[in-house]
């Protein structure tokens, strides 16, 4: 019983587009809505949006993800001591004076505002209210001092109710420490290689890149457009392929890679990324009927006209509209009848 | 393969001018009304006889036709002040602001316009024409242009400030202050030259921007929009006629009041009327005006309204194709029929025709089944000519001798014949796989088992189609494409799909237990019900052992090993030596090794063979050892119900633990969770536990021989969760998010007969009762909330997931994979150099993986 052995590899003409489309949106029944299942973690992947909406978020080629997160691996030294590493997530985790303050006192008649700190969340975050100072008096362009117990007394030189106010509501914002946007940074440790990294919330991946003992060519971001941005298309493509593989295998849905991929390349392929919908590879699509038939019928129609332009009747979807065999499948082959056939063959040969 | 004499090669769109609509009009339309008193269609009104007839009896004065012959023929109106297509507004305001409001050229200077005709390739030469493809890079380039238009103050040309253009929806436009009526709006247009036009994108061979301004209206024939005749003998006319009398109406007296010499404002009134008349006409959901009502309050369907949405033109016609030859029924199982069979109920099949192409090899064949006067015979016969004759007793004989080869007889469903079967959603390609029909007695479609799973049906009341192709090209596709056996594996996953299951697996599994031995009758009967002749190599004792009985369904020369430990499977030479066969080894999945490698190695018939002898044996075994089981499996032993007690207690005590804690601030939080966050927590991952640790005790107390636990351990059915959740307790109850059932009556419990502001297990959906006890009354309501909320849950994934399967597929349909293994869309642009990074068949990966093993 040997050389049975079946071909193992696609045949020409396989509309594999369509196959990726069903092996993704088949399974989709099986998903769930929210975020759960993962009781008792409590981790960053537990409040992460997962399942369908996290699918139909990627699939979307939403601008902001409900939860934009970073993983983000350090250079040798620092990955190898927790200390340096905890130091690192402190440089990258954002700290806004409110974070570290207990209240702010405002002096309406002397035009001064006082910060009382918190010592406590100072401590942690391992500033120095001269640190605090100076920042303040940078970001804020206002005059500004350690007083006693280490509180920090800012110098409006006015004595304008409104903009003493409005300083002091402005100050409580300011960024003391940190990126802008990013949420907390915690650091883990991999079991395998026993290296400490750091997640955290948020995005910020192009400033994270610049921080002291960050391994710029290994931080992972769950956001395609930021990868797009920060990195090209090539690394969206990545965090897209990515993404949906853990959002499916989260869920214990084995889809294999090639269809992932598929999907992903295809919304990649152009340079930038196309969103699976009207505003994406459906709209970009050439065929006016295609389009129409998915939606705003009338509006692509009406441009059609407007504008003057032509089907070519190339695609799936123009096809099936006239009745016509579709180009895919066993419709790719075309025949063409030779010409220099005997006639007594010719005529043999069946239609 | 019917031979296309002419295609389709384009299609191309445009805007009719006003002498385009007069010349292809066969009659001017002037009386706003449909049929005189006498019930008869008025000359110049809307339902006209030169636009055809729907009336049978009746025939058209255009082209002699009568109902159904006659295509209908457009007519139009003239109306007396043009309108606005509103449809066109937004196109109409681009022209305008791109180019000069005296001078009439697009506001580009020479310079900007060699540059953009450059760059996007923009000119009007010969009969090439103007956008062959809609590039992406052009569009950006056109876009970028135009938004820079916009600014323009002066005419690069004449010089001619530019006034401030204001378009308001939909469809006023203003210069300054002063409104734009549709008069003027056209004569702005008509003076836009061609070349500009082409420079803006518009092909003003096809459409020019003063035909956006109406002033002949084309009328679409009867046959767009036919009345229909109530059983009370009243006419009813489509919602088009309606709005087509309105507009009549309407400009008819526009035209009075303007030969009287009617006020302006009288005569601004009326034109405004025929604006939103002919706005609705056209799309009765144009945003910022009412929509036109029929008398009952229902709006209109207008021509917008025929093409949109699900239930449109488009999608619901054009993309959507009813067909014949297909049948739909009930579906029930059939143990007896193979895989790739379907049961057909003689009542169908009797119907139901397939067609015999006579040819000069089969004319006697042809005669003979003409000749029949019973079940499978001849029910028509299709001349070459296309004339369709019913075969009657009357005319049979005449028939027969009319009949030569190139006739076509339409000839009653039989044995073997192929179909194809769906059921629906078809939410993906095996959702329809062809069968061999079966023609059986009885009303239902029957199928086995395995093949349920690609369909996801059961049989509580599931109805399938049925549908047989009707060229010997669909019939030879269907059974080497989409033929049963040829999907065992899934596309999605290359992991076997179909598979036997229940009382299959577990037969098997007590069949290939170590030490299972059979007498001869019962060996040789179990063999029989496979077709398998011959009996395997007796054991010492006279007997046949069961691996040795499961061995004669194998390949003779297949080797397969896998697992370690009591884990392992070991099949060499065609005997099972080592190993049970469980779900795992013949069920569907991932784990299933045994049927890639059957398939891989022998092919598809091969694997089709196996499975249809080995259901056959297993159900047979099943039979025969019979499995059964009562409550008693379930209601507990004494040491069950202590565990349950214990486990129960202990939960209880930690819960209560970490209340007190909390109360007593000596909680710990955990990262980034407030402290009631974290005790709620906490609490769950408690309750959480609680279960599995019943499922372990569970496990330690059963006996072995617990046919639940057979189910379980076999994975034929059940697993210990099931078995807890009836003879120990049902556990945590959750609510939409996962979390415990909290909200409902007032805030802080759920129902009233609770603490307010409780914590404990059972004030949150902690069921302690099993199944077999039945719940307590307020258990009960928790797991109805928790029931709700599943429900729910599912509606809203379904509506969720079908929408984005829909955008999947209209995003990916177009790629294919092309003669280089590369992955193109249908305009041949390229997006994967080979497909998947390794060119293999999707449902082949895991033998590719298994291949690779090797």
């Amino acid at each position: 019983m040997q050389n049975k052995r079946i071909n193992l590899e696609v045949q020409p003409g396989e509309p594999v587009g369509m196959v990726a489309a069903q092996s993704l949106g088949e399974p989709g029944t099986q998903m769930v809505l929210g975020t759960f299942h993962f009781a008792g973690i409590a981790s960053y992947a537990a409040i992460a949006t997962s399942g369908l909406p996290r699918i139909i978020e990627l699939l979307d080629a939403k601008k902001a993800p409900s939860s934009p997160l970073m993983r983000i691996m350090l250079k040798e030294s620092y990955a190898k001591s927790f200390p340096k590493a905890e130091e690192t997530a402190k440089r990258i985790s954002e700290i806004r004076l409110k974070d570290i303050m207990r209240r702010i006192v405002e002096n309406f008649a002397k035009g001064r505002i006082l910060v009382l700190l918190n010592q406590q969340s100072m401590q942690i975050a391992e500033l120095t209210p001269g640190q605090v100072s100076a920042k303040l008096a940078k970001q804020l362009g206002v005059e500004a001092r350690v007083g006693e117990h280490g509180n920090v007394i800012l110098h409006t030189h006015t004595k304008n109710l409104k903009e003493v106010r409005t300083i002091a509501v402005k100050a409580a914002k300011t960024l003391i420490n940190g990126i802008e946007g990013v949420g907390r940074a915690t650091v883990s440790q991999d079991e395998k290689t026993g290296e400490f990294y750091i997640d955290a919330m948020g995005n910020g991946v192009d400033a994270v890149l610049e921080v002291e003992g960050v391994d710029p060519a290994r931080v992972y971001t769950n956001d395609a457009f930021a990868a797009y941005r920060v990195f090209g298309v090539e690394a969206a493509r990545n965090v897209l392929v990515s993404e949906v593989a853990k959002t499916l295998r989260d869920q214990d849905i084995t889809v294999s890679d090639r269809h992932i991929t598929l999907v992903a390349d295809a919304m990649t392929a152009s340079g930038s990324i196309k969103s699976i919908g009207r505003h994406g590879l459906v709209g970009s699509k050439e065929s006016v009927f295609a389009k129409a038939a998915f939606e705003e019928t009338v509006k692509h129609l009406i441009n059609a006209a407007a504008f003057g332009q032509s089907d070519y009747m190339r695609g799936v979807t123009e096809n099936i509209l006239i009745g016509k065999q579709i180009p895919l499948g066993t419709g790719v082959v075309k025949l063409t009848i030779k010409n220099t056939h005997e006639p007594t063959r010719g005529k043999k040969e069946k239609d | 393969m019917t031979l296309q004499a002419e295609v389709i090669k384009e299609i191309k769109f445009g805007v009719f001018s006003e002498e385009q609509i007069k010349r292809m009009s066969v009659a001017k339309l002037t009386v706003p009304d449909t049929y005189n008193e006498d019930g008869y269609p008025i000359d110049g009104g809307l339902l006209d006889q030169r636009l055809g007839v729907v009336d049978p009896g009746l025939v058209c004065k255009t082209c002699g036709g009568r109902a159904k012959v006659c295509p209908g023929h457009f007519g139009h109106v003239e109306m007396v002040r043009p309108v606005v297509h509103a449809e066109f507004a937004k196109i109409i305001y681009m022209v305008l602001q791109a180019t000069c409001q005296k001078c009439h050229r697009i506001l580009l200077n020479d310079e900007q316009l060699t540059i953009f005709k450059k760059e996007t390739g923009k000119e009007l030469e010969s009969d090439e024409p103007i956008q062959e493809n809609g590039d992406a890079g052009d569009k950006h380039v056109e876009q970028a242009m135009l938004r820079k238009l916009k600014g323009v103050k002066k005419c690069p040309h004449c010089g001619t400030v530019q006034e401030k253009l204001k378009f308001s929806m939909p469809t006023y436009f203003y210069l300054g202050e002063r409104r734009l009526k549709p008069d003027e709006l056209k004569d702005m247009l008509i003076k836009v030259s061609d070349s500009d036009l082409a420079v803006l994108g518009i092909d003003p061979r096809v459409s020019r921007p003063e035909s956006f301004i109406l002033t002949t209206l084309l009328v679409p024939p009867v046959t767009t929009r036919p009345s229909i005749t109530l059983e009370t003998g009243e006419r009813s006319e489509d919602d088009l006629t309606h709005k087509l009398v309105d507009i009549m109406r309407i400009n008819q007296r526009l035209e009075q009041n303007i030969n009287a010499g009617a006020p302006q404002i009288i005569i601004d009134d009326l034109w405004e009327l025929l604006q939103y008349h002919i706005t609705t006409y056209f799309n009765n959901e144009t945003a910022g005006i009412p929509p036109a009502r029929h008398r009952s309050g229902r709006a209109l369907k207008t021509l917008a309204q025929r093409l949109k949405g699900k239930e449109g033109r488009f999608r619901y016609n054009l993309s959507g194709k009813r067909v014949n030859y297909s049948a739909r029924t009930v579906i029930s199982v059939e143990p007896a029929i193979d895989i790739d069979e379907v049961g057909v109920p003689r009542a169908i099949a009797e119907v139901m025709t397939v067609p015999f192409y006579v040819t000069e090899w089969n004319f006697e064949a042809a005669k003979a089944l003409l000749d029949r006067k019973e079940y499978p015979m001849v029910l028509n016969v299709i001349a070459p000519d296309g004339k369709r004759k019913r075969v009657l007793e009357a005319n049979k004989e005449e028939l027969a001798k009319e009949v030569r080869p190139g006739y076509v007889l339409e000839r009653q469903l039989q044995n073997g014949d192929m179909a194809l079967f769906n059921r629906q959603p078809s939410l993906h390609r095996i959702s329809i796989m062809a069968h061999r029909v079966r023609v059986l007695p009885g009303k239902t479609f029957r199928i086995a088992y395995p093949a349920t799973f690609p369909y996801n049906a059961d049989f509580d009341g599931d109805e399938m189609n049925l549908h047989i192709p009707q060229t010997l090209e669909s019939q030879a596709e269907a059974r080497h494409l989409m033929e049963v056996q040829y999907q065992i594996f899934s596309p999605r996953d290359g992991i076997v799909i179909m598979a036997n299951g229940e009382d299959s697996i577990i037969a098997f599994f007590m069949l290939t237990q170590e030490g299972t031995r059979l007498s001869k009758e019962d060996a040789s009967y179990l063999l029989s019900t496979a077709q398998i002749r011959g009996l395997p190599k007796q054991e010492r004792d006279g007997t046949y052992s069961g691996r040795a009985i499961f061995s004669m369904l194998l390949p003779e020369d297949l080797t397969l090993e896998y697992g370690t430990g009591d884990k392992r499977v070991s099949i060499r030479k065609g005997q099972l030596i080592e190993g049970t066969i469980d779900k795992k080894a013949y069920g569907g999945g991932a784990s299933n090794r045994l049927f890639a490698t059957i398939a891989m190695q022998y092919g598809f018939d091969v694997l089709r063979e196996f499975m249809a002898k080995s259901s056959r044996l297993s159900y047979a075994y099943a039979t025969m050892i019979g499995i059964s089981l009562g409550v008693k499996e379930y209601l507990g032993t004494e040491s069950t119900l202590k565990s349950k007690e214990d486990t129960l207690a202990a939960t209880h005590k930690r819960v209560a633990e970490l209340i007190k804690q909390y109360k007593d601030k000596k909680l710990e939080p955990l990262l980034g969770l407030t402290l009631r966050q974290s005790l709620e927590q906490m609490i769950v991952v408690e309750l959480d536990m609680a279960r599995s640790r019943a499922i372990q005790e569970l496990n330690k107390r059963v006996p072995k021989d617990n046919i639940t636990m057979l189910m379980a351990n076999s994975g034929a059915r059940a697993n210990v969760l099931n078995m807890e959740q009836m003879s120990m307790f049902l556990g945590q109850q959750t609510a939409r998010d996962g979390s415990r059932v909290r909200r409902g009556y007032y805030s802080r419990r759920v129902i009233p007969h609770l603490k307010a502001g409780d914590s404990n297990a059972d004030a949150h959906g902690f069921i302690e009762s099993g199944f077999v006890d039945g719940l307590a009354p307020v258990e009960l309501m928790m797991h109805a909330i928790a029931g709700r909320g599943s429900i729910m849950q599912k509606g809203l994934v379904t509506q969720r997931s079908g929408y984005l399967q829909r955008r999947l597929a209209n995003a990916l349909q177009d790629y294919y994979v092309a003669s280089d293994k590369s992955v193109r869309d249908v305009g041949n642009n390229m997006v994967q150099t080979i497909y998947g990074g390794d060119g293999i068949d999707p449902t082949r990966v895991q033998m590719a993986k298994l291949e690779k093993e090797e």
